[in-house]
């Protein structure tokens, strides 16, 4: 009896064996087929060759739709404007050779490396369900965690748990969205990046405020494959010292300014000493309210927001568009007999005056009238 | 993790030992309570290195192999968390093959489930089968692999942005590189672009704004003023600073030209020399990035001569369309062209006044800035706009007000209806300011009818008031008009002083007339309810303002009488005590006839007041 079982265990034991072993050998297979570096195909374990697998084909459904049409149309465009300016072309036929082709994709490689550089974000795609189907590889320089590494997870798992209601608010595929509305938000994200830069584990993962900005793609078929594009921003992004059209501001946490530079006198006319004590929504066009509001919750909550484009009103009249990045920083106090009581926060801002003045007659506002009402 | 997690469990048996559940039972609701988000575990699951994976590979040996055997194993209290993370797993496995098979063509039309390695044996033909349809004939074994190609990442990220990629010289502002994408955005070839002057490009005004953009110098011909000291600095700007000294951030709008025809070069094409009305049509882009330094070898042969033989700065933007829906006001406010936006302080004064309201009012913005928004509105609404002026600073919601009478610059009125919205402060909670959205009901014209009539009731009501010697209804009612606002103002200011000191003080509610200085209100004051003293003492100052703003005789008594009966939303968290003062806004008039004609009002009160009524099915006179 006992032999039996004995047997009976031992058989199912090298069945299983059998069945794991061909198994993995098909996972092996499938990590082989998966365009990534050797180095890190061998390290793959089997949820991640899954994830991966699937990322690649939901993204070669994606683009079918987006490239697929578009690349022959913009192609045949190009012939007919070189045949115009009757410049020789050899590649204007369909068949172009490996070489041609080996430039563009180099040319292609250089510009999308710019234009992430300039963006100073990088590329997350994201299903209706969360699922973080493609990141362009530059992820690691910002969250110190490798494209491979996040590619299939589920973004909630990255994100701050009071962001989520709000990240899912922007997944939603509303009526707007099939009319290609923008998506515009910021959250918080779980990042892997030493002070020094180098990656670090996970476990001592600190949250990074991310902007995102982007638009839906709305697959019918499979619906599936429907996702929201975005670029995202680590902030605070590089301003590397203030330019033209630019200047920055102190503010307390009910946006009242506290401070400001010089420049304001320049671009906007008021004078720094006048702004003082002045909360910035009475500045500003009355139809921006809601932009103003968004930036200032983004800032209690998340300590870190980029305003869209909202009007601020110059003195004399009129108003110039701008954008401000902001922060809330503890604020400067030197004091020495109370090293360690709890400094106040304040917010700083940088703001870039976007545009000249527009319709420098009109006075909307009671501040930009000749004789002041005083409160 | 997972293989420390054995480990872990079989350090602690008298834990589980002591646990008194059914294994099966823990062990079931575990992955239940995480099925929501199918892939959740993966977090706890996942180390930073990819190393520890291998280690699965040999606990699923172990585990099948153990589920295979007896259930009934003394060890069963170890592997119990082990086997709710180990169930995780599997069910985890379970749902990626699914998501696979989902996304597989060959997988699709079959009735019944596939197991997991045809699923797999399927994508790995898929895979195949992609891989020679994308022509990846030229991916040779030196450049990087990537899941996407460079040209693939590229159509993303325009879809994404939306935009283009720009790179100009500084100096001349020659386009030195241009992306593809520019053809979507402007219906300009690349190839046109690439080597022009982006000046001819530009709308002409915003010429000079854009070269301010491309100068790399921070301030020609300001002073700076050193923060620690306060003393003015000269700066002198260097000739050709070093980049890091100056900002490299850039983002600005600027209008570029585009074509109406995909691909043709427009007719009327040409660099903006020519003086005559330019019809090229421009579309707005807000274009941001960072000063660069090119190799000058990059740039065109011929400036070589001109220039030194180091690097030359060039700006490098993406260049984003802006769509019409930045620019729109949020969809709360809406505006149609009978439509225009205003903001008072929160007693009713404007303080921002679109430019639109000057055709439909006749005032222009800073004629009405800085005036009570009462002063215009209709005696006959005044009631009404002044309780909803209370009801919208302490709601978070949009008011809406009914069609009221606004009075114009040339005495007529205009029909308007409104939306109030107070805007609160995220940090203070405070309400800072109203926003009121306004369209017009009807033309000004449609109105005189019911102007003129108003206007003969309100000479024969001054008649039959002579309470009020001294007080001619146009100044009566600019007085009472604009300090209704600010006692409503008032009112809420107190409010917020009473939250934030405690909630026992003596000073609440100014409405309500007192029960000991004004015995004539007392038979008003008997009874508990001080939705109802509110409404007597609100009423109060609203019949004063309808008294001398003189409605009709006839309707004013009934008015009165309805008015009193109004149930003004309380103060939120105010008590029910009374307060000391006589009746509202009485200390802010000066003047002893205008407080007389607010006692005479309180006597004409109707003294039915006393049953405690419901007022919701009230007959509104107005």
């Amino acid at each position: 009896m006992k032999a039996d079982k004995e047997k009976r265990r031992m058989i199912s034991r090298d069945a299983a064996r059998r069945r794991r072993r061909v198994e993995s050998e098909v996972f092996a297979e499938l990590s082989r087929l998966l365009p990534l570096q050797q180095s890190v195909q061998d390290h793959l374990d089997k949820p991640s060759v899954i994830r991966l697998t699937l990322s690649y084909i939901r993204m070669h459904t994606l683009l079918k739709g987006i490239t697929g049409k578009k690349a022959e149309a913009s192609h045949a465009v190009k012939c007919e404007q070189v045949m115009e300016s009757g410049e020789e072309w050899r590649g204007c036929d369909r068949g172009r050779d490996d070489e041609e082709k080996k430039t563009d994709d180099v040319e292609a490689s250089e510009e999308t490396n710019m234009f992430l550089r300039i963006l100073e974000g990088f590329l997350i795609v994201l299903s209706t369900e969360g699922d973080m189907i493609y990141l362009s590889d530059n992820v690691s320089k910002y969250m110190g965690l490798t494209q491979t590494e996040l590619m299939g997870h589920n973004i909630f798992e990255f994100t701050h748990p009071c962001d989520h209601e709000e990240i899912r608010n922007n997944l939603r595929l509303t009526a707007e969205v099939w009319c290609g509305a923008k998506r515009d938000f910021v959250m918080r994200i779980k990042g892997a990046l030493t002070h020094r830069g180098r990656s670090s584990n996970l476990k001592s993962a600190t949250w990074k405020v991310l902007h995102c900005q982007g638009r839906a793609k709305v697959c019918v078929a499979p619906s599936s494959v429907s996702c929201l594009l975005l670029t995202c921003q680590p902030l605070p992004l590089s301003h590397t010292l203030l330019s033209t059209h630019t200047f920055t501001s102190q503010h307390s946490m009910d946006m009242r300014f506290t401070y400001c530079d010089q420049r304001i006198t320049l671009l906007l006319g008021y004078s720094t000493e006048e702004l003082l004590g002045r909360s910035i929504y009475d500045l500003c066009h009355t139809l921006d309210t809601n932009c103003l509001t968004k930036n200032h919750l983004n800032l209690c909550l998340k300590s870190q927001s980029v305003s869209g484009q909202y009007r601020m009103l110059v003195r004399g009249g009129g108003y110039v568009w701008v954008e401000s990045h902001s922060a809330v920083i503890p604020s400067v106090r030197p004091s020495k007999s109370r090293p360690g009581a709890h400094q106040p926060l304040c917010i700083l801002c940088v703001t870039y005056v976007l545009s000249g003045v527009e319709e420098p007659s009109l006075q909307l506002s009671l501040d930009q009238t000749v004789h002041r009402y005083l409160r | 993790m997972s293989a420390g997690g054995s480990d872990g469990t079989a350090d602690r048996p008298a834990d589980l030992a002591a646990d008194g559940e059914c294994p099966e039972q823990a062990g079931s609701s575990l992955p239940a309570a995480e099925l929501p988000r199918k892939r959740k575990g993966d977090v706890e699951e996942r180390s930073g290195t990819h190393g520890q994976q291998s280690v699965d590979f040999q606990m699923d040996d172990d585990l099948s192999r153990s589920e295979g055997e007896d259930q009934q194993v003394k060890m069963k209290c170890f592997r119990e968390p082990h086997r709710q993370i180990e169930k995780r797993r599997r069910d985890k496995m379970n749902t990626l093959i699914d998501e696979l098979a989902a996304m597989i063509p060959a997988c699709q039309p079959m009735a019944r489930k596939l197991d997991k390695l045809t699923v797999l044996r399927k994508a790995v033909q898929h895979l195949k089968a992609l891989k020679v349809g994308t022509g990846s004939a030229f991916t040779d074994t030196t450049s990087k692999p990537s899941i996407l190609s460079h040209d693939d990442l590229k159509h993303l990220l325009l879809r994404a942005v939306d935009g283009f990629l720009l790179v100009v010289s500084c100096d001349r502002a020659k386009i030195l590189f241009i992306s593809e994408s520019v053809s979507k955005i402007l219906n300009l070839s690349r190839l046109e672009l690439t080597g022009q002057s982006l000046f001819d490009f530009i709308h002409p005004k915003d010429i000079n704004k854009v070269k301010e953009q491309l100068s790399s110098s921070e301030y020609p011909r300001q002073c700076l003023i050193d923060a620690a000291t306060g003393v003015q600095v000269q700066v002198d700007a260097p000739a050709r600073p070093p980049l890091l000294s100056t900002g490299a951030r850039r983002s600005f709008f600027c209008r570029l030209k585009h074509s109406r025809v995909v691909g043709k070069q427009d007719k009327h094409f040409l660099p903006c020399t020519s003086k005559k009305k330019d019809s090229s049509r421009y579309c707005t882009l807000h274009c941001t990035g960072y000063m660069r330094s090119c190799p000058s070898s990059q740039l065109d042969s011929e400036c070589d001569g001109e220039m030194e033989s180091s690097d030359l700065s060039c700006l490098v933007t993406v260049c984003r369309l802006l769509t019409p829906v930045s620019h729109q006001p949020p969809k709360e406010l809406t505006i149609r062209p009978s439509e225009f936006v205003t903001r008072w302080a929160i007693d009713g004064k404007f303080t921002f006044v679109e430019q639109q309201a000057t055709t439909i009012i006749g005032y222009l913005p800073q004629e009405v800035l800085g005036t009570s928004c009462y002063e215009y509105f209709h005696q006959d609404d005044l009631l009404h706009l002044a309780d909803k002026h209370r009801q919208v600073l302490r709601s978070k919601e949009k008011i809406e007000t009914r069609c009221y009478k606004f009075k114009t610059k040339y005495g007529s009125y205009v029909s308007l209806q409104s939306q109030w919205f107070s805007f609160t402060n995220p940090w203070t909670k405070e309400v800072e300011f109203i926003v009121s959205s306004n369209q017009v009901i009807s033309g000004p014209g449609h109105t005189k009818d019911e102007e003129a009539g108003n206007s003969k009731a309100l000479q024969e009501d001054t008649k039959q008031i002579p309470i009020i010697p001294g007080l001619s209804s146009g100044l009566g009612t600019m007085i009472y008009a604009g300090s209704i606002g600010t006692q409503i103002a008032n009112e809420l200011m107190d409010s917020y002083s009473r939250m934030n000191s405690s909630p026992s003080s003596g000073a609440c509610s100014p409405f309500g007339p007192a029960q000991e200085k004004c015995p004539v209100v007392s038979p008003l004051t008997s009874t508990s309810a001080s939705s109802r003293e509110e409404a007597s003492g609100s009423s109060s100052q609203s019949q004063c303002d309808s008294r001398t703003a003189a409605g009709a005789s006839s309707a004013t008594s009934e008015s009165l009488a309805a008015v009193s009966r109004i149930n003004i939303n309380p103060i939120q968290g105010e008590t029910s005590q009374l307060d000391l003062d006589l009746v509202p806004g009485l200390s802010s008039f000066s003047s002893d006839e205008a407080a007389m004609a607010v006692i005479m009002s309180l006597l004409e009160t109707d003294v039915n007041m006393g049953q405690s009524g419901d007022f919701e099915d009230l007959h509104w006179p107005f």
